[in-house]
């Protein structure tokens, strides 16, 4: 932790304690600036840099932030009032998504871990809470004494496997979904019923390459959510101190270069380098 | 929610549409979310995604064509 300017010496006056202890009020912790305010009972603000123009950025709760963030793309950046990066991401993101939705019609997304049949994609889709957390729901009801999904529609269900038992509800409202399979695919075991084909070969076959189509945009925007989350927690990326060293060079040469054309013209400014 | 007959008919454009044409958005997408989250002026974001895009875009491309290179002599 930085802590910037310094302690107040012995018979400093009053003025300059006072000066002292302002220059104190910001300490560096992490990512971000931290301004401990001028009062001890003030709250901490957090806030960051902007690499364009050097402006601070106010976090207010940069965690609440990112978990917004995490929920929704871009919501995290509208509550910290930065209307249009929250505006782009969630823009972009959620079209990918819903684009991604409607290309696997609603199936792409869903949660998986049964032996051979664990669902990775679902690594990158969990980088959106707004389809990771109905994905985890269905998948632990489906798996559960109740044997059947919360959603009617079966949206983020995954998929039944050969001699799975879900409930005759559950069972009906497949049939009801799925226009291309027949009653003969759920076999009668009371109270339950008995998946005698494999959903997931279904899907691929009716949806082709669109399923995987889907399954890309979803898991891509939910990998481009983590970079989101981690701009609503600790504001813009900052350049590293390589990026920053060649930036000065750069433009010392070029500053040097128009001193010297200043100079051969007779007459210029010193130029100014940045450090 | 969304209805069959719009997705199935898209399945089956999906099938004669070359892959590589469904990439090109999310190429767009990636420019985009990169550099918005290392600018905040709205012209810096603008001037980065087609920074971002190209190198993405040039990255790709060599991959790409290194795939079907090694595809013709496979």
């Amino acid at each position: 932790m930085e802590i910037r300017g310094k302690r107040p010496r012995a018979g400093w006056s009053f003025q300059a304690a006072r000066r002292c202890r302002r220059l104190r009020a910001s300490v560096v912790h992490g990512p971000w600036v931290v301004s401990v305010g001028r009062q001890d009972s003030a709250p901490p603000r957090f806030v960051a840099i902007s690499p364009d123009d050097g402006s601070t950025i106010d976090l207010r709760n940069p965690a609440l932030a990112a978990v917004l963030s995490w929920l929704v793309p871009g919501l995290g950046q509208l509550y910290q009032r930065r209307t249009t990066k929250g505006g782009l991401f969630m823009g972009g993101l959620l079209t990918a998504l819903i684009v991604g939705l409607w290309l696997g019609d609603g199936r792409v997304v869903y949660a998986s871990w049964r032996p051979g049949e664990t669902r990775l994609a679902f690594l990158g889709q969990a980088g959106i809470g707004a389809v990771a957390v109905p994905a985890v729901l269905q998948s632990l009801r489906l798996a559960g004494p109740a044997r059947q999904t919360y959603f009617a529609s079966g949206w983020f269900a995954p998929p039944l496997n050969q001699g799975q038992f879900v409930s005759a509800a559950y069972a009906e409202r497949v049939l009801a979904t799925e226009p291309s399979l027949e009653r003969k695919a759920f076999a009668d075991r009371p109270p339950f019923k008995q998946c005698t084909i494999d959903q997931l070969s279904v899907w691929h076959e009716r949806l082709g390459r669109s399923f995987d189509i889907g399954t890309l945009y979803t898991v891509l925007a939910g990998m481009l959510n983590l970079l989101v989350v981690y701009d609503a927690w600790a504001g813009p990326l900052r350049e590293t101190p390589d990026a920053k060293s060649k930036q000065a060079k750069k433009q010392a040469g070029e500053a040097s270069g128009e001193q010297t054309t200043d100079g051969a013209a007779g007459g210029g400014q010193p130029a100014a380098t940045q450090t | 929610m969304f209805d069959v007959m719009p997705t199935l008919l898209f399945a089956q454009l999906a099938d004669r549409v070359p892959g590589v044409f469904f990439g090109l958005p999310l190429l767009a997408l990636a420019s985009l979310v990169f550099a918005a989250t290392r600018h905040e002026d709205p012209a810096a974001i603008g001037l980065a995604t087609v920074h971002w895009a190209v190198w993405l875009g040039g990255i790709l491309g060599v991959v790409l064509a290194a795939v079907l290179l090694f595809g013709c002599f496979a």
